[in-house]
């Protein structure tokens, strides 16, 4: 049962403490422990309710696909989270890049790498461009990033009629169908085979590092926490605090198109539809895992873990064959549970460490 | 004179007037046909009634992402009572009233003894509210309901429909309470300075609850009037209500920090919409078309108001 919570959850130690006081909270205030220990209660659930939820090769390794996306999904969030901001239109930067890839791939013929630079190039520049209306006019970021989903939803439907006369392009680039079916079990040097992971769940892996790293030891990534924590004392200690905010929000579209990049490798096609299912869960992952939506701390492991969680629920109630509207009334109550919860953990924490002190 | 000039009402409000010439001009007058005009103004009852939703709950620097899905919850559960229960026709109604404040009381109480962000709480409260839609009646339709209800849908008195009688008698109601009662005021204070409100003795949790109760009444009202003009009700309801319910009252000029409503903003940007919509039936174009331009719309909208800003700013 490790198998598919060890290769999702990187050894990125969260990238910010929730609080400054939070290192002197017992170990048990630690919500990243709480998300690990209902992850292990849940799979032990679902494998006695139904064996068929070990199988590694019709439930384990889609699962570790699935997770891999929503970990991502989870990060481009959590970029913008890091500022206090949000991105409504996750889902639909991810559509246009992937509606990027599709074409570059369909019409240039491009390699595979190539295709997907091109996607992210397109996501971080309509990432950059809501960063900058943001930045240039203190416009809330809610309200420009729901204008600009309502914008591009409109843009990539058309894009795709124009390009494809459909919803979807026909193309397969080379090495497509390797992310979407290959697992490392099928590539093997002599005698030993890898284990049974997809070959996606490295990228999102070195993306959590990355954006792990980029928060707790680079200069950008601590300044655009600066910024997000309190604006003003930033821009008086001399960070340029809007080409932070064009960052963060760069940063957020990128990870927004290579979600949508794995997400058109597990469904072998760049379609229309890429990034209709991301809004929710882009939130979930980071909320579950601790991070603020205040801004100025954010937790990449309890974002990785979040996401774990939501896609551990979704595989298994429908493997107990439970509809898609039956398991939104249950995720919708595993959010709020988890938040009162970790609420009322936060609470005795602070409390006995107040006690004590 | 001048200062009303200057609104952003004033604004609006020749926006629609011009582009409601326009459209009229550019459709050989065919949307100052009574049928053509009718159901213009039929199926404006809905944006405004589900724009003044949101907008209670920006009042107070807060957000109800569950009020789209919670009138499609409120009307079928209505569709239900009446259809399966076969209840009369004023008890589904005032069923449906009474759901939807007690599930925006929920979204207020959990708000104040969770203390966690009423965006997550409302995307939480939205996602099980998506789930208890479903429920109730899979993916069936229910209609043939009491012909009392279709009829009162379908009703115009003098060419006007009595829906659009009725969203504009909310939107009256809603713009006397904030107005005119003391309850309305604490709202208003409580959002545009909490501390503040809290010295003057308001207590800004009992703010909060009214705020996402009010929120979820209307929405209420928004399934009653679903139920009566469309005629039938189903799951999908509610799915395609979420942006438009924040698209009225940003560009109605409805700060998103709170402590600043304008009714007639949201009413205005409600017919502003809709007159996009029209267009696009009209001339029969791409239905994305739409979202795009109400995209740009909105952001065209939250631009010129900070602009705005600026220059009074500086005049001062």
């Amino acid at each position: 049962m490790k198998t598919e919570t060890a290769p999702e959850a990187p050894a990125v130690p969260p990238a910010a403490e929730p609080r400054p006081s939070a290192r002197a909270l017992p170990v048990w205030a630690n919500p990243r422990l709480g998300l690990l220990i209902v992850i292990a209660v849940l799979v032990v659930l679902f494998s006695s309710l139904t064996p068929a939820f070990l199988d590694p090769r019709l439930t384990l390794a889609p699962l570790q696909a699935d997770i891999s996306v929503y970990v991502v999904v989870g990060l481009a969030q959590l970029a913008v989270l890091s500022l206090g901001h949000m991105n409504m239109a996750v889902g639909r930067m991810a559509a246009l890049s992937t509606f990027a890839m599709g074409l570059a791939y369909d019409r240039l013929g491009v390699p595979l790498l190539v295709g997907l630079l091109v996607g992210l190039a397109v996501g971080a520049g309509i990432g950059a461009l809501a960063g900058l209306l943001i930045a240039k006019t203190g416009v809330n970021s809610f309200v420009v990033t729901l204008a600009l989903d309502f914008g591009l939803l409109g843009l990539v439907t058309i894009l795709y009629t124009w390009a494809t006369g459909g919803v979807s392009f026909a193309v397969q680039p080379s090495g497509l169908s390797a992310l979407r079916f290959d697992t490392f079990a099928d590539y093997c040097m002599g005698e030993v085979c890898g284990p049974r992971i997809p070959l996606v769940v490295p990228i999102a892996v070195a993306a959590a590092l990355g954006v792990g790293v980029l928060f707790r030891h680079a200069r950008l990534g601590r300044e655009i926490l600066m910024t997000g924590s309190n604006t003003v004392a930033a821009e008086l200690s001399g960070i340029p605090t809007h080409r932070r905010v064009v960052a963060a929000h760069a940063l957020s579209g990128l990870l927004a198109a290579l979600a949508g990049f794995l997400l058109a490798a597990n469904n072998g096609a760049f379609s229309a539809n890429i990034g209709e299912s991301f809004l929710l869960p882009s939130f979930l992952a980071p909320v579950l895992g601790g991070t603020l939506l205040a801004g100025g701390a954010v937790s990449v492991l309890g974002t990785a873990l979040g996401a774990t969680l939501t896609q551990v629920i979704y595989k298994g109630l429908n493997l107990l064959q439970f509809s898609l509207e039956e398991l939104k009334l249950y995720i919708g109550l595993v959010l709020l549970a988890a938040l009162s919860l970790d609420r009322l953990r936060a609470l005795l924490a602070e409390r006995r460490a107040v006690s004590s002190s | 004179m001048r200062s009303v000039i200057r609104t952003n009402e004033f604004t609006l409000a020749v926006i629609a007037a011009l582009g409601f010439a326009a459209l009229a001009v550019a459709t050989d007058f065919n949307l100052l046909t009574a049928g053509t005009l009718d159901a213009f103004l039929r199926f404006l009852a809905l944006p405004i009634v589900i724009g003044l939703a949101q907008m209670v709950v920006l009042a107070v620097g807060q957000m109800n992402l569950s009020v789209g899905v919670l009138t499609g919850f409120c009307a079928v559960a209505s569709g239900w009572l009446m259809v399966d229960a076969g209840l009369p026709a004023p008890v589904a109604v005032l069923a449906a009233l009474a759901l939807g404040a007690v599930v925006g009381l929920v979204n207020g109480l959990l708000v104040i003894f969770t203390r966690i962000n009423g965006f997550i709480v409302t995307l939480a409260t939205m996602t099980i509210l998506e789930g208890l839609r479903y429920g109730v009646n899979g993916t069936g339709t229910y209609q043939g309901y009491s012909p009392g209800l279709r009829e009162f849908g379908q009703a115009s008195v003098a060419g006007v429909p009595v829906v659009f009688l009725l969203a504009v008698a909310i939107a009256v109601a809603v713009a006397l309470f904030f107005r005119r009662t003391v309850p309305g005021r604490h709202l208003l204070a409580s959002g545009g300075n909490p501390f503040a409100a809290r010295l003057s003795g308001i207590s800004n949790d009992r703010a909060l609850v009214l705020a996402h109760t009010l929120s979820g009444l209307l929405a209420g009202f928004a399934a009653v009037i679903v139920v009566a003009a469309f005629g039938s009700v189903n799951a999908s309801i509610g799915d395609d209500l979420l942006l438009p319910s924040f698209a009225a009252p940003i560009i109605g000029g409805v700060a998103l920090a709170g402590g600043m409503i304008s009714v007639t903003g949201t009413v205005l940007a409600a017919f502003l919409v809709r007159l996009v919509d029209v267009s696009q039936s009209q001339f029969d174009i791409n239905r994305r078309w739409v979202d795009l331009i109400i995209g740009a719309v909105v952001l065209g909208a939250v631009l010129l108001g900070q602009f705005r800003d600026k220059l009074s700013g500086g005049s001062r």
